[in-house]
């Protein structure tokens, strides 16, 4: 693809050139789609609603198939569709001001959407956590009662800032108990037994995905990046709804020959050689109705290189400890996830991307429909500033609610920073 | 007597705990009359108002207290706690996770967190928290929760103004105990020697986010109402159940800080609709209002069934969604007007 005019201004408008092999998403797409419809017919296969945050290789052990209300909010807002179940959400009673993820389901769940609008089968259990925030468990506790179907919450401590080793490894042993207890409770509502052999090969599996996908993420270190979130954003799908699936890891096998491929050539992800000028990290969840935006940097030249929140699904999986050793792995895992990391941490972590990233610029999603994620934020800004000499720019907006976004307002943001970048590179 | 703060978002500090070791448990409640700027320079607007102002309360006065503590809640209070960190000048700050859960292994989980918290107070303070100190804490706190009891019951067949209740639950939550304790006496004594339950005022259960200041209290009661129960843990939720006094303290405090009336901070939907059910049955009403303070996530999720719930029980129900001002709310009066009409 080559650079075009723009029909309105004439000046060349700069694309983003996608990978060879991305639309073979599509596959993993189509497996999740297909097996989950199949487990929730079949009356012998069981399916479990599961959350950000909890380990999906567990439910692999059980042979339970996971289903995400989050992602499948997400699709509802790429298929245009969030806004009028939100609305719907909001007409049965929920306030404005609650999760847009959460109003989706809501309103997907009441209306009996199909699941290509975003719609989701009614599981036999739900699993969730707190690990990042009150509603992933206020949300599946008020499904879980509507649709009369038997949760289990795992309660997960917080790590905050100054928490020492010897705190932390007896949150672990909260959590190893609550493993146990989640194992009976699984074999209680589904019939079903662990098999932990089958558990600790889909954590090998999900880990050989981890490292595709990690391996990936040090391409994007290159300059120009041969990869950004503009295609990230949907790419890391395998990673959330089917960790360890081999139809992912074969995606994530093609599209890390094709990164090589283009950081060996010293290309980058603009179109017809543009050169990337502006190097971003994005923080927060994408706005799904509206990823167009992502692809509208690139006529800035900007390329966003680096994002915590789709690099935050591939953390390090237990792989060779026995299986105790493995479970109180994966407890802290589930308490130290990047994305509820506490703020101590969240600074140096986001400083080290930025360095290790070659960072010229830093937005922020204050996201309404995410105040845990939205808390430090003011803090995370003043630190990188101050610390790193590097512009950030904090924007409020939404995940799902298009009725947060504004093309304007955001364009006259998008392109103060570009110019705060710009004094900044001349320096 | 010096002071140890605390900021919970429902009533989840094991406050005997604190007096045990020698401190008066101060509830952080904020001041609805000064302006958030401060915490709002840390934190962002769309957050809990009530949080920023507990936050903006902390910036102002944490010199006044010896420690700050913080208990596991909501999004607020587990996130938050960084930000404290940050810029409330205390010498000591503390994170106690109570569990979400109150199931046996919470039960353990809790009673490990109950240590933790004696063994930091006791390396930082250099003292010695004994069973016999914790006894002796927990039999104070019961004598207080036993006068609210009294006052309690004495709402719907007295002239117990709306303000006067939630301004001794605060006394209680603030003062030592024992001058708390003296405070209930006086104004059951007040109570008693006014008149009977108002006539033109209607009986009603609240229910829903904290209050956290009278203004509001005063205009439920222009409204003609009268709030004779609730669950709020500025509210019954404090005193509803007492401590057991008998065996190891350590297991009497876990005990009844997972067993209390459920907030909607904590798992277990079912359990609150039990105890409001139980609560209009018991006394007999027919009417509750419902309101939610802005950006308060928990009790705005479980609005919906929880009030459905209520609804489909006959129960006459009024949502409201407030503000935190004490200014007189116009669009929240005449909606209390209406559904006064209404009743």
């Amino acid at each position: 693809m080559n650079q075009k005019k723009s029909s309105q201004t004439g000046t060349p408008q700069i694309r983003i050139d996608t990978l060879p092999h991305a639309r073979e998403l599509k596959w993993s797409m189509i497996y999740y789609f297909l097996v989950g419809k199949l487990y929730s017919v079949l009356p012998w296969k069981k399916t479990a609603w599961s959350c950000a945050g909890f380990p999906i290789e567990l439910l692999w052990g059980f042979d339970i198939f996971p289903l995400h209300p989050e992602n499948m909010a997400t699709v509802a807002a790429a298929q245009k569709q969030s806004q009028r179940l939100i609305e719907h959400a909001e007409s049965m009673g929920y306030s404005r001001d609650l999760c847009s993820y959460c109003k989706t389901n809501f309103g997907a769940v009441d209306l009996d959407v199909k699941m290509s609008l975003g719609g989701i089968p009614k599981p036999d259990i739900i699993t969730c956590t707190n690990t990042i925030c009150d509603t992933h468990w206020k949300w599946f506790q008020i499904q879980a009662e509507k649709l009369k179907v038997p949760i289990f919450m795992f309660d997960c401590p917080k790590i905050v800032s100054g928490t020492d080793e010897r705190t932390i490894e007896g949150y672990i042993n909260y959590m190893v108990d609550q493993f146990y207890a989640f194992f009976e409770f699984v074999k209680k509502h589904t019939g079903k037994e662990l098999n932990v052999k089958n558990m600790m090969r889909a954590s090998d599996d999900s880990e050989r995905m981890s490292i595709l996908w990690r391996e990936i993420y040090e391409y994007r270190k290159c300059v120009p990046s041969p990869y950004s979130s503009a295609e990230t954003s949907a790419s890391f799908f395998p990673l959330v709804m089917l960790p360890g699936k081999k139809v992912g890891i074969k995606f994530f096998e093609k599209i890390l020959g094709d990164v090589k491929k283009r950081a060996e050539k010293g290309e980058g992800t603009l179109s017809g050689g543009a050169k990337e000028r502006y190097r971003l990290l994005f923080e927060g969840i994408p706005f799904w109705y509206r990823m167009r935006f992502m692809y509208d940097l690139a006529k800035y030249s900007a390329v966003i290189t680096y994002e915590p929140y789709t690099f935050s699904f591939a953390p390090p999986k237990p792989v060779g400890k026995d299986y105790s050793e493995s479970l109180r792995e994966v407890a802290r895992i589930m308490m130290d996830l990047p994305y509820s990391y506490n703020l101590d941490k969240r600074i140096q972590y986001f400083e080290q991307a930025v360095k290790d990233y070659s960072i010229d610029g830093v937005i922020l999603h204050e996201n309404l429909s995410c105040r845990p994620s939205s808390t430090g934020m003011i803090d995370l800004k003043n630190a990188i500033q101050s610390d790193l000499n590097v512009p950030v720019l904090i924007i409020q907006c939404d995940m799902n609610d298009p009725r947060a976004y504004s093309d304007a307002q955001m364009k006259t943001r998008v392109e103060s920073f570009i110019e705060l970048m710009e004094k900044n590179k001349k320096g | 007597m010096k002071t140890i703060a605390y900021f919970d978002s429902s009533h989840d500090m094991p406050e005997e705990v604190i007096a045990a070791a020698g401190f008066i448990p101060y509830k952080i409640f904020g001041d609805v009359h000064t302006s958030n700027a401060p915490a709002d320079q840390f934190l962002q607007p769309f957050f809990c108002p009530a949080a920023r102002s507990f936050m903006t309360q902390a910036l102002a006065h944490s010199g006044e207290w010896e420690g700050i503590l913080v208990a596991q809640g909501c999004n607020a209070t587990n996130r938050h706690y960084d930000v404290w960190r940050r810029h409330v000048k205390t010498p000591f700050l503390y994170w106690f996770n109570g569990p979400l859960k109150d199931d046996s292994l919470a039960l353990r989980f809790m009673k490990t967190e109950l240590w933790r918290l004696i063994d930091a107070l006791s390396r930082h303070f250099k003292i010695s928290v004994t069973d016999e100190m914790l006894s002796a804490a927990i039999r104070e706190s019961n004598e207080v929760k036993k006068r609210l009891q009294k006052l309690s019951a004495m709402r719907s067949e007295k002239d117990v103004t709306n303000r006067e209740y939630l301004e001794i639950l605060i006394k209680s939550m603030t003062l030592p105990k024992q001058e708390a304790a003296a405070e209930i006496d006086t104004l059951i004594t007040k109570v008693e020697k006014k008149g009977p339950f108002p006539k033109n005022m209607k009986k009603v259960l609240l229910t829903g986010s904290d209050v956290t200041y009278p203004e509001l209290m005063d205009q439920i009661d222009a409204s003609g109402f009268r709030i004779v129960r609730d669950d709020l843990s500025v509210g019954e939720r404090y005193y509803a159940t007492l401590i057991r006094e008998e065996g190891d303290p350590i297991d009497a405090l876990a005990s009844y800080y997972l067993t209390i009336p459920k907030p909607a901070t904590r798992l277990g939907m079912r359990g609150r609709i039990d105890y409001l059910m139980k609560a209009m049955a018991d006394s007999g009403l027919g009417t509750v209002i419902s309101q939610n303070l802005k950006f308060c996530e928990p009790f705005a999720y479980d609005s919906v069934l929880v009030n459905g719930a209520l609804k489909e029980k006959g129960y006459r129900v009024l949502h409201l969604e407030r503000e935190f001002t004490p200014g007189p709310d116009n669009h929240l009066m005449n909606r209390l007007a209406a559904f006064s009409e209404m009743v």
